[in-house]
């Protein structure tokens, strides 16, 4: 609220501004509400936005990682093979639609994290 | 010691369990809260995007821009600061609406009349529901009251205009409304000085002092 005493000016500029809003007709007072009810809506995508947004970043990470691991570790030998699956693992989900895949196709991803840890394990 | 005797499996089922169920309570709360915020300053925004656009339509699109945009953005912030950040952004919405238009308006001004694509207007459902409104003789004179006042801030200079609506029909603060306009309390302060002194002179001793 105001900090300072309204003069008679402002206090009939809000009343007449007040009565101007009371005045919105019902078409208008519905279309607000069901703008409000989707920006609420709004609320709830963005919690699984953000989650979807830092998935890809988090698993091509994590590809990435194991992918120079592979090639630092001087007890695993590395074959054309084990590269062809690293690249494999590395195309990981990098967006909303491939994380549709993942959840459609879960078998999928767990047979890519199966040979992942083949390869680390010198085993694939 | 009996501290843990008495901690069985269940209880510490239950305790991992609490917490998830305490976030999804806060996420709740914190909905209920948007919803109630924003039922609050819904028709209040939609009139003065109205005031400033002059088209009711555009008027509703900017108001739901600046719903979403709360929601998806800032419905994390403390509650306090979502009315200056809501009308931050109100006002964005009608500045961005502004300049779109202007561009519009010139483009136009070398278009061919003919190909505007005037549509007919769609019917409107609504258009005879009977609406909650005052009698018909305080409606008029409210109706000429505030057409009087539009007009005269309507001539006012943009940050006058923000100034006045803000801090007077509104009601906040000056710090709210600084933080809402993106300026100094200094500047509100004089815009809103000047802006009161012109409608005072625009609208005459009637209107009082």
């Amino acid at each position: 609220m105001s900090n300072h005493t309204d003069t008679e000016f402002e206090r009939k500029a809000r009343e007449a501004f007040d009565a101007s809003v009371d005045a919105v007709d019902a078409h208008t007072s519905s279309q607000l509400n069901r703008a409000r009810q989707v920006a609420l809506a709004a609320l709830d995508r963005r919690d699984h936005s953000m989650l979807r947004a830092w998935l890809p970043a988090g698993a091509l990470a994590a590809a990435a990682a194991m992918v120079l691991l592979m090639w630092q570790s001087p007890n695993v030998s590395v074959t054309p093979d084990d590269v062809a699956a690293g690249a494999a693992i590395a195309e990981l989900p990098a967006s909303d639609e491939d994380l549709d895949l993942v959840t459609e196709d879960p078998e999928f991803y767990a047979w890519s994290a199966q040979q992942a840890s083949l390869v680390t394990n010198g085993t694939g | 010691m009996k501290g843990f005797d008495t901690l069985d499996f269940a209880s510490v089922a239950r305790l991992a369990d609490a917490e998830p169920a305490t976030q999804e309570e806060a996420r709740l709360d914190q909905a209920r809260a948007l919803d109630r915020f924003l039922a609050e300053v819904e028709k209040r925004a939609f009139r003065i995007a109205q005031m400033a656009v002059r088209d009711r339509d555009d008027a509703l699109d900017i108001v739901q821009g600046a719903m979403l945009r709360l929601a998806r953005n800032y419905a994390q912030r403390p509650s306090e600061e979502w009315k200056p950040l809501f009308y931050r952004i109100l006002y964005n919405g009608i500045r961005d609406w502004q300049r779109r238009s202007a561009v519009r308006s010139r483009i136009f001004s070398i278009w061919p009349s003919g190909s505007r694509g005037d549509d007919e207007e769609p019917t409107d459902p609504y258009e005879h529901v009977a609406d909650n409104l005052p009698e018909p003789s305080r409606r008029l004179m409210a109706d000429e009251a505030m057409q009087r006042l539009e007009s005269a801030v309507e001539a006012l200079p943009a940050r006058q205009r923000e100034a006045f609506v803000l801090r007077c029909l509104e009601g906040m603060d000056v710090a709210q409304t600084a933080a809402a306009m993106g300026c100094s309390e200094g500047s509100v302060k004089t815009h809103y000085f000047r802006a009161l002194n012109a409608l005072r002179q625009q609208l005459g001793e009637a209107w009082g002092p």
